[in-house]
This record gives C-alpha cells, sequence and structure tokens, in this order.
C-alpha cells in the first residue's frame, strides 16, 4: 500500500494531478502496479539484443548455405518429384491419400476455421498466460502428441502399403474409397483423444478439449509435412532421407 | 570532450530531434511510451513475468524483425530484378556471379522467408500453449491467424520470382490444388495464374502481390497486432495471479 502512495504523490514538474480513482475493471484487474516494472529502457534493450541476435544468425546462416538455383524454367520437362514449398508438403502429402476436394479444400477450410473458432470456444480467463494451463494440461499435451505421431505415421503407411482406391478400384464406388473412407478415419483419429478426455473420471474443461484438439491438428501437421518434405522421392514414392534414389536431396528445393 | 558532448546536446538539430534528454525518472519514462511512435506500441508498464525469454521466447519479435529484413533484403533484390520470363532467370544469374554481396543478399531474402514461416508457426503454438488467445485477447488470435496465412502468400508468391525449375513446379503444383474447389476453383485458379498456366501472366501477378499487395497488408496487420497486444494489457503472462506462481514453488 505504501508503495502505491508513494508512485501518486505529485512530482513537481506534473500539470495534472491524481483526481480520483475509478473502480472499474481493467485488463490489469487485481494487479497492483508491485509487480510491474517501467518497459523504458529494459524492453527496448530486449527487443534490440533480440533483434541484433536473429539478424546476425540469418547473416551467418546466409553466408554458409546458398539459396538454391535450378535450371531456367522448362514447362516442357517435369521435375521428379515436382514438390510445394515446404509449409505446403503436408497438403501435398495428404492428396496423395484423398480426394483432393478433401485433401486441399475441405480439410485445410476446417482447420483455419478451428483455429480461428479457439478463443470463442474456450472463453473462460482462467489460467491464460501459463504454459499448458496445469500439470495436468502439460500431461494431457504429451499423450496426445505421442499418440498424434504414432497414428498419423501409421495412417500414411498403412494407407500408402494398401491404398483402398486402387484395392477396391471395382468394388467400391470412387466417392467411398477417395473420400468416405479417408475422410471417415481422419475424423475418428482426430476426434478419439477428445472423447477419451471426455469421458475420463476427472472430466475435462474446455481449454482441455482444446489443447487435445490444436495438438491433434499441429502434430498431424508436422508428421504429414515432415513425411512430404523429406520422406518422399522420385515418383513421390516413399524413402528414407538418407537412400533417395538418383541422388535426390529434399534439402536442395528449399 | 566533455564540452563537445555539451555542444552538441544544446545544438539546435539535436534538440529537434530528441526533445528530452534519457528518461531517467517515472514521469519521463511513462512520457516516453506516449510520444514517441515507435515506444507507442508498448505498454509503459510491463509485468516482470511478460518478458522472461520462457514465456514468450521472443517469438513475435523474431517474426517481426524477419518481416523487417524481408523488406529491406526485398528492396535492394528489386533493384537487380526485371518479373519477365526472358530475363528474370539471368537477372538472378548475374545477381550471384557479377553483383557484389548479390548472392549473400538473395540469401538472406531466401533463407529469412523461410524463417518467418517457421517462427509465425512456432510463436503460434506458443500462443496457443500459453492461453495466451483467451479473453480480451480473441480479436488479436483472429489477426494472428491472418498475419500467418498473409505470411504463406508472401512466402509462395516470391517462390516463382526467380523462375527456374524449382519455382515453376512449386507453383504448378501449388496452384493446381485450388482448381479442385468445386464451385469457383478454376475460376479461382484462372485469377492467379491470369491463364490457363504458369506463363508470363502469372509471373507479372505473383510480383505484384509479393511485391505491394503482401507486404502492404502484413505491414498494417502487424501494426495493428503488436499494437493490440498493449491495448489488451500486455502479455496475458501479467494475469497469472500470484497463487498460481506460489503453487508452482517460485
Ligand atoms: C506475421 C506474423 C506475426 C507477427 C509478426 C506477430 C508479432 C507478435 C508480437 C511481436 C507479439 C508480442 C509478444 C511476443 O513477442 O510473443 C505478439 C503477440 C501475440 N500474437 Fe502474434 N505475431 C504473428 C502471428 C501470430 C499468429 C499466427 C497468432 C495466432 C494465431 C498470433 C497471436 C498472438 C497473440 C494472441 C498475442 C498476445 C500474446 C500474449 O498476450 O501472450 N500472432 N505477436
Amino acid at each position: 500500500m505504501a508503495n502505491k502512495e508513494q508512485s501518486f504523490t505529485k512530482p513537481s514538474g506534473k500539470t495534472y494531478s491524481l483526481v480520483e480513482i475509478v473502480k472499474a475493471p481493467t485488463t490489469m484487474v487485481d494487479k497492483g502496479p508491485d509487480n510491474t516494472i517501467f518497459a523504458f529502457p529494459i524492453v527496448a534493450i530486449l527487443e534490440l539484443i533480440i533483434a541484433l541476435g536473429s539478424t546476425l544468425f540469418l547473416v551467418l546462416f546466409s553466408l554458409l548455405k546458398d539459396a538454391p538455383l535450378e535450371e531456367l524454367a522448362n514447362p516442357l520437362i517435369t521435375t521428379d518429384p515436382a514438390k510445394a514449398p515446404w509449409y505446403f508438403m503436408g497438403l501435398q502429402e495428404m492428396l496423395e491419400h484423398m480426394h483432393p476436394t478433401l485433401a486441399g479444400i475441405i480439410l485445410p477450410v476446417l482447420a483455419v476455421g478451428f483455429l480461428i473458432s479457439i478463443p470463442y470456444i474456450d472463453y473462460s480467463r482462467e489460467g491464460a498466460g501459463v504454459w499448458f494451463t496445469s500439470k495436468r494440461g502439460k500431461r494431457i499435451v504429451g499423450w496426445t502428441a505421442l499418440y498424434t505421431t504414432i497414428v498419423m505415421s501409421g495412417f500414411v503407411l498403412l494407407d500408402n502399403a494398401f491404398p483402398p482406391r486402387e484395392l477396391f478400384r471395382d468394388v467400391l464406388p470412387n466417392l467411398v474409397t477417395q473420400s468416405i473412407l479417408p475422410g471417415g478415419v481422419m475424423a475418428l483419429l482426430v476426434i478419439l483423444p477428445a472423447i477419451v478426455l471426455w469421458k475420463s473420471k476427472e472430466g475435462s474443461n474446455p481449454r482441455e478439449i482444446m489443447l487435445v484438439l490444436f495438438t491433434v491438428l499441429f502434430f498431424t501437421a508436422v508428421v504429414l509435412t515432415l513425411t512430404g518434405f523429406l520422406f518422399r522421392g522420385p515418383g513421390f514414392e516413399l524413402f528414407l532421407p538418407w537412400a533417395m534414389p538418383g541422388g535426390y536431396n529434399p534439402f536442395d528445393g528449399l | 570532450m566533455k564540452k563537445l558532448k555539451e555542444f552538441i546536446l544544446n545544438s539546435r538539430p539535436w534538440k529537434s530531434f530528441f526533445r528530452h534528454g534519457w528518461p531517467d525518472n517515472p514521469l519521463d519514462r511513462s512520457l516516453i511510451m506516449t510520444t514517441n511512435i515507435f515506444f507507442h506500441l508498448h505498454p509503459v508498464r510491463v509485468n516482470k513475468k511478460s518478458i522472461k525469454a520462457s514465456y514468450s521466447m521472443g517469438l513475435g519479435i523474431i517474426t517481426t524483425v524477419m518481416y523487417i529484413l524481408l523488406s529491406l533484403t526485398g528492396i535492394m533484390l528489386m533493384f537487380y530484378y526485371v518479373p519477365s520470363v526472358e530475363t528474370a532467370y539471368f537477372d538472378i544469374v548475374t545477381l550471384q556471379t557479377k553483383v557484389p554481396f548479390g548472392q549473400l543478399l538473395r540469401n538472406m531474402h531466401r533463407w529469412g522467408a523461410h524463417m518467418m514461416v517457421l517462427t509465425a508457426i512456432l510463436h503460434m503454438a506458443r500462443v496457443f500453449y500459453t492461453g495466451a488467445y483467451k479473453p480480451p485477447r480473441e480479436f488479436n488470435w483472429v489477426i494472428g491467424v491472418i498475419l500467418l496465412i498473409m505470411t504463406f502468400v508472401g512466402s509462395f508468391t516470391g517462390y516463382l520470382l526467380p523462375w527456374d525449375q524449382l519455382a515453376f513446379w512449386a507453383i504448378t503444383v501449388g496452384t493446381s490444388v485450388a482448381a479442385y474447389e468445386p464451385l469457383m476453383g478454376k475460376t479461382i485458379q484462372k485469377l492467379l495464374l491470369g491463364g490457363p498456366e504458369v506463363g508470363q501472366a502469372a509471373l507479372t501477378r505473383f510480383y505484384a502481390l509479393h511485391i505491394m499487395v503482401v507486404p502492404a497488408v502484413l505491414f498494417l496487420l502487424i501494426a495493428l497486432h503488436i499494437w493490440r497486444v498493449r491495448k489488451d494489457g500486455g502479455l496475458a503472462a501479467n494475469e497469472v495471479k500470484d497463487e498460481v506462481e506460489a503453487e508452482d514453488g517460485k
């Protein structure tokens, strides 16, 4: 309290004075000035350090490794494999496993829609500003990440070994093998951990459900991107990155 | 020496640039935040927890720094590059072999672009896992999602400009996905490429998007985004109650 009083005393150079403290909720509810420090100069100094550090890193990296430049573009000669930039390789990988409308349009739109709606589903202010919100949250994220990595890698490998759209080409319609089947499997894999959490003895709250869903989305993107970027070689077949045929090196295409 | 310093500090040009001395008292330290446009994007006071490296990891700042570096190196690249299918590729070759530091310039722009995409994604993950999207920061989260998409678009449109095999086929593959949108797919693809396939029209469009549209949108949105951080009460770590901290055993 004494502290508060002190910071409100009127310094000589001041041409205004504190008239009244209005009691109203602000974004700093329940916070006295005690925990805070002046942003100047410490924040400016930290930002300068970060700026100089990352600039230095970029310059050094650029001195060590040259940007790739291949032959002049030629619409008549296809490169093999033909890959999109790395951050779209997750999408391109999905195209291998399901109908393009599903992989390239519907799922990405759902993913972005989910991202945007996160704060509107989990709108409690509880636990903001703490990594994983709680010890339990941390465990949930850890297990979900492990689950997603295994399950999505499995999906890629299984679908690659036994592609339904080829195995059942004459038995089932395309709509089933290319859209309903892979889409259904994907949906199941995504929803499953959320249901497990929801039905668990301790119950769950919206934040924890979001932790599960975001982690599934994030690690699915990581698995698919790495598969497409690192493990796909000539003919867009799966290879080990260090055993690519024809001397193909995925990093040459960065 | 001291006299010289005194003279410079009291000279008219210096005083017109820096109207105040170094802010060393609470009043001046508050005032500088409202009188200087760059500092004005920041809150006057910050919570000690919010400036800890382990909280934000500085990822948003690094992404902003990458944007600035990309703008600077990008402008320099424009001095040498003409977006024509006849010359573009050879402009890059000349840049790399004949222009002093040309290769370094191109490397910085390329690796900087990859790094900006990467740090923007990591920044989103850190914001999510720290629960920093919760009210009142919902709007800033949504701006963030748009920023991420615009970062992709910026990087993707730049990818075509060297007009080599890598560029041509990456954009061919990338834009062919758009055609699968059932209602407007073909139209969207045509709109992007300016024709049925990747050619001069596509290069012209990608160039305009890459050097004007995307950077301008990013600039406005980043300014809005960082300003919102202040308006929302600084970083979310500000809101952590002290009990929570006590529980962690700190
Ligand atoms: C071009 C990309 C982006 C830039 C330049 C950027 C910049 C920043 C900066 C400088 C901060 C201050 C804190 C920090 O450094 O972490 C920040 C905070 C924040 N950003 Fe971003 N950002 C970008 C993308 C995103 C994305 C993709 C999201 C989420 C989808 C997002 C959501 C937020 C939120 C909610 C905060 C407040 C965090 C808190 O209160 O702890 N931003 N951003």
